[in-house]
């Protein structure tokens, strides 16, 4: 059981290693308590990044796709999610945490807003900012299940090798 | 008798000297004009808010804290308040406005610096020459209300914007300010003072140092490290302030020295070099510097202001380049030699006694530069001076690497140098030679490497065949845009039939390297949209080319015609293209622009598709430069770097209330689709923005023609590289004639199955559906009292 050896909360050092917002960073999380999390949510919104569309990640987006758990596809990931059958929406990242951050926003299906927020496959700085709106102007959980730690996150994995990242992600959708 | 302005003596009176520094004339325009002539922080905050009740602020603190003052440091995290009363929001506002306000002061006291040389150079009765137009300082009169004539008029509009600059900058003291609409308001207010300080510093270097003025079709520069013939002398000015620069071009002029030295540009100081004199090169931009003096290729370094990085002295002395520092702003610590002889201070730079020199005589750095650059040049040789690892220190540099990713970490890219390095080591470079153009020439990933490898330096060596084929083209900077192009191209750009104009500018800190802005600038120009451009992005737009080794310059004319591509120049430059959306106000809608800044951004807003795109924005000054732009109702783009700068304008397209403007014909309320639909966002990737630039210039003025064009190549690009048909097209089309030809059918029958409208498909007309219909009068405005029979 090789994936059970693997500890995704190793090396959670912020991947720019300047970014340290302040007091308040990310928990470094195991893979099997960031699957059950999501699990946990009443509405959560996976939101995938441009690399979110790269080969073996796709894989794992589909998976997660399948669970029922609605897809924001942002960045150009959209073109590659569509071609793989995942019924995800386009949005630009900027304007969906801005949406998020307002209680009138009704959601992509018209049901209302999210409890929960799921990164993966971002720009590492990019994401890491617009957390940041998320972390600081709302009280929506931000789980990162990205390759590197996000400290802007709620919670987060350490800094993974590729290899390790797809195991983890293996490991997140056992718990859905 | 006519009366000029300067200083005077009387005769027989020794002592007394007369100083008239301006002169008016009964009814001349020399009282400010307008509805808001030089406005104070609160005098256009209404119109702040009704741009920020509709795009409203998101911030993304970069650091949670703050700790300005000794209460704190206060942990905000949360939207708490620290311990004098700011909440986070209002902090991160705080934060934007003093960020822009370090950009607004770098270019306000670049025209300051410049006016006062070329008031002693040239008087300040030189008149202001811009080129064909009547309105020659289009920001100045939305502005100041008043008209100038001449260089020493502008020395009151640098007094108001110095004087707004520190009411600005006392805001921001601890207490105080509480609301973060109104950091946003005094932010605007600092991004509109930005324009003006540009505007001032480039018509006054225009026209006096004899720059091309609103010039189609100047000459092209040479631009890139492989264009620089490094077997000359090579003398590298760095920056933006082209004044000491200018003596140096005269000198090697006057002792034909063009033939002997290499001079080159790096930054916008080398844009404004190759406008005063096409035997000037360019380097690059920023992302160039420490890779270039790190070649060891240039002999001497002059450096003037702003995007000069702040360790060109350190790595210069280490390659033993003299560096002349001729301004205020970067004095790197160097003995002030301004009152000593040229030969005695050659003498010392080319001994090595001293790193450089501190020369605010221009006409002595004009002599000593290229004098030194003769000289330093055989010295460097002579102490066999190399830069970069040989063959043998590269190989042991890369072997020693392990891949402990530090370097990835350190890197504001995260670009995977271990990868690059592992690959080298096996003597494959091609990653390193593909990382290159990603790589921004920071060097933090020196720092990182616990092995001390310098890793800049690794990544130059390896990538020496692409560098040696870095070549391109660059259309000299033509200034301003002429009153005759806007009284030819106004009107299709207020119809909508000219799709748009996209400003490509700023920095070059690009998510993906530099080629993606020459990928977007010809998508665009393809797609005849207009492309401005200037400063750095400009030269990174000539440093590529098509299969037939020509570049975007060579393939696409200047004028400000649809399908045209126009450089206006260096950083400064960019006030020309916000003025040029204020010169449709006023030449084609013949507004009042005098003092009117309210209006004329109104009418921006409703009517002018123009679109700013900052994809490597980085600094202080693209920040406020974008904030001005928004203040007149341009919107802006930026990369994914540019949710570090804290704040953003959305708009939520979903919020109908947000969507209401008035019809001037009547001061009805007219509720629209939601364009354009944010002020300032960001954007990950190339093909995510380009979608997002053809939606940008939709505007609420636009005719069934200009519709469909504009919706025709936004979903075209969402097609080509999103792969989809966009979620929200429908929302953009008010009747049938609004739909892409190619696609009418289609989308009709879309619309009354996905959408529920009716369609008469006998006419193939739409009957029920459109938010609105098109009425080719409707006079869209954000502002009551331009409405009929509004009461003032």
């Amino acid at each position: 059981m090789a994936a059970k050896e693997l500890d995704t909360t190793r090396n959670a050092v912020p991947f720019d290693r300047a970014n340290i917002p302040g007091p308040k960073m990310a928990k470094a999380i195991q893979a099997e308590m960031a699957g059950k999390l999501i699990s946990k949510a009443r509405r959560p919104l996976l939101i995938i990044g441009t690399a979110g569309a790269d080969d073996g990640v796709i894989d794992m987006v589909k998976r997660i796709a399948e669970k029922g758990i609605p897809v924001a596809a942002t960045g150009n990931s959209i073109k590659r999610l569509k071609e793989e059958g995942i019924d995800a929406t386009y949005v630009n990242l900027h304007a969906l945490v801005s949406y998020l951050k307002d209680p009138g926003w009704k959601g992509f299906d018209g049901k209302g807003g999210y409890d929960t927020t799921i990164f993966l496959g971002h720009t590492y700085y990019y994401a890491s900012q617009l957390m940041s709106t998320l972390k600081n102007f709302t009280n929506i959980k931000i789980i990162s299940i990205d390759r590197h730690y996000h400290p802007n996150a709620q919670q987060s994995f350490g800094n993974l090798k590729p290899d390790d990242f797809l195991k983890a992600l293996d490991m997140v959708v056992a718990e859905l | 008798m006519a009366i000029k302005k300067g200083r005077f003596t009387i005769e027989n009176l020794e002592n007394v000297q007369i100083t008239i520094g301006r002169i008016v004339s009964p009814g001349e325009a020399e009282v400010a004009e307008g509805p808001t002539p030089a406005p104070e922080i609160h005098d256009l905050r209404d119109w702040d808010m009704k741009l920020l009740d509709r795009y409203g602020p998101v911030y993304s603190p970069v650091c949670d804290m703050c700790c300005y003052c000794t209460y704190g440091k206060c942990d905000l995290t949360g939207n708490k308040e620290g311990a004098c009363g700011i909440d986070m929001e209002a902090h991160q506002a705080r934060e934007a406005m003093l960020k822009g306000l370090i950009g607004t002061a770098a270019h306000s006291a670049h025209g300051r610096h410049l006016l006062n040389n070329l008031i002693k150079r040239f008087g300040a009765d030189h008149p202001i020459d811009v080129g064909p137009s009547n309105l020659k300082a289009p920001l100045t009169q939305t502005i100041m209300g008043i008209k100038p004539e001449t260089i020493g008029d502008f020395i009151p509009v640098l007094d108001y914007i110095e004087e707004q600059i520190t009411q600005l900058l006392a805001t921001a003291h601890t207490g105080q300010e509480g609301s973060s609409r109104d950091f946003e308001s005094k932010a605007l207010h600092a991004g509109m003072l930005d324009h003006l300080g540009m505007e001032v510093s480039d018509i006054i270097q225009i026209s006096c140092l004899g720059m091309p003025k609103s010039q189609e079709d100047t000459p092209l520069a040479d631009i890139g490290m492989g264009s620089i013939d490094s077997t000359k002398p090579v003398l590298l000015c760095i920056g933006h302030n082209v004044a000491a620069v200018t003596y140096i071009m005269d000198y090697m002029e006057t002792h034909d020295l063009f033939d002997k030295i290499e001079l080159a540009g790096l930054c916008c100081t080398a844009h404004d070099m190759t406008r005063y004199n096409e035997n000037a090169k360019i380097v690059g931009p920023m992302s160039k510097q420490l890779k270039y003096i790190r070649s060891g290729i240039p002999d001497v370094i002059v450096v003037d202001e702003q995007c000069v990085r702040a360790d060109v002295l350190r790595e210069a002395s280490k390659l033993h380049i003299p560096v002349i520092a001729t301004n205020d702003k970067i004095m790197y610590g160097l003995q002030n030699r301004s009152k000593d002889e040229v030969d005695a201070i050659i003498q010392d730079l080319v001994s090595g006694d001293q790193p450089g020199a501190l020369l605010f005589d221009y006409a002595k750095v004009g002599e000593l530069a290229p004098e030194l650059v003769l000289k330093m040049a055989p010295v460097r040789k002579e102490m066999g001076i190399t830069a970069l690892p040989d063959d043998d220190e590269f190989r042991k540099l890369t072997s020693s690497c392990s891949q402990c990713g530090a370097c990835v970490i350190g890197c504001p890219q995260g670009l995977d140098i271990d990868k690059a390095m592992e690959a080298a080591a096996g003597g494959d470079l091609t990653l390193f030679e593909e990382l290159h153009d990603r790589c921004i020439g920071c060097g933090r990933c020196d720092f990182e490497c616990p092995k001390g490898i310098p890793i800049l330096n690794v990544i130059e060596k390896a990538s020496q065949r692409v560098i040696r084929e870095e070549k391109g083209k660059v259309r000299i900077g033509r200034g301003q845009v002429g009153d005759p192009e806007i009284r030819e191209e106004g009107v299709n750009l207020v119809l909508g039939t000219t799709p748009g104009v996209v400003a490509i500018v700023g920095c070059p800190n690009y998510p993906d390297g530099s080629r993606d802005i020459y990928e977007i600038a010809e998508e665009m120009l393809q797609r005849s949209y207009i492309v401005v451009t200037s400063g750095c992005s400009a030269m990174d737009i000539g440093m590529h080319k098509d299969d037939e080794g020509k570049t975007l310059y060579e393939r696409y004319p200047g004028r400000f015609l649809k399908g045209n591509l126009l450089n206006t120049g260096s950083c400064v430059s960019n006030a020309h293209i916000s003025a040029t959306a204020i010169k449709v106000a006023s030449i084609f809608a013949r507004r009042e622009i005098d003092g009117n800044w309210e209006e004329i951004a109104d009418y921006v807003l409703n009517r002018i598709g123009a679109v700013g795109l900052a994809w490597g924005a980085y600094s202080q000054k693209a920040l406020t430069i974008g904030t001005g732009c928004n203040r007149l109702g341009i919107p802006v783009v930026v990369g994914p770097h540019g949710p570090k700068y804290r704040r953003a304008y959305l708009g939520k397209p979903y919020d109908k209330e947000k969507w209401n403007v008035l019809d001037a014909r009547d001061g009805s309320v007219q509720n629209i689709e939601p364009v354009p639909e944010h002020l300032l966002v960001s954007a990950e990737t190339k093909a995510e923005v380009l979608p997002m630039l053809a939606k940008l210039c939709f505007r609420p003025s636009d005719n069934n023609l200009g519709r469909m064009i504009k919706l025709t190549h936004y979903i075209e690009m969402s097609e080509k590289y999103l792969g989809i048909l966009p979620d929200d097209w429908y929302i953009y089309v008010r009747s049938e004639a609004d739909l892409p030809l190619a696609k009418r059918e289609e989308l009709l029958k879309k619309l009354e199955k996905e959408h529920g409208w009716k369609i008469d498909w006998n006419r193939k007309k739409v009957l029920e559906g459109p938010a609105r219909k098109v009425d080719v009068s409707f006079q869209p405005t954000n502002i009551p009292r331009l409405c009929k029979g509004a009461s003032e």
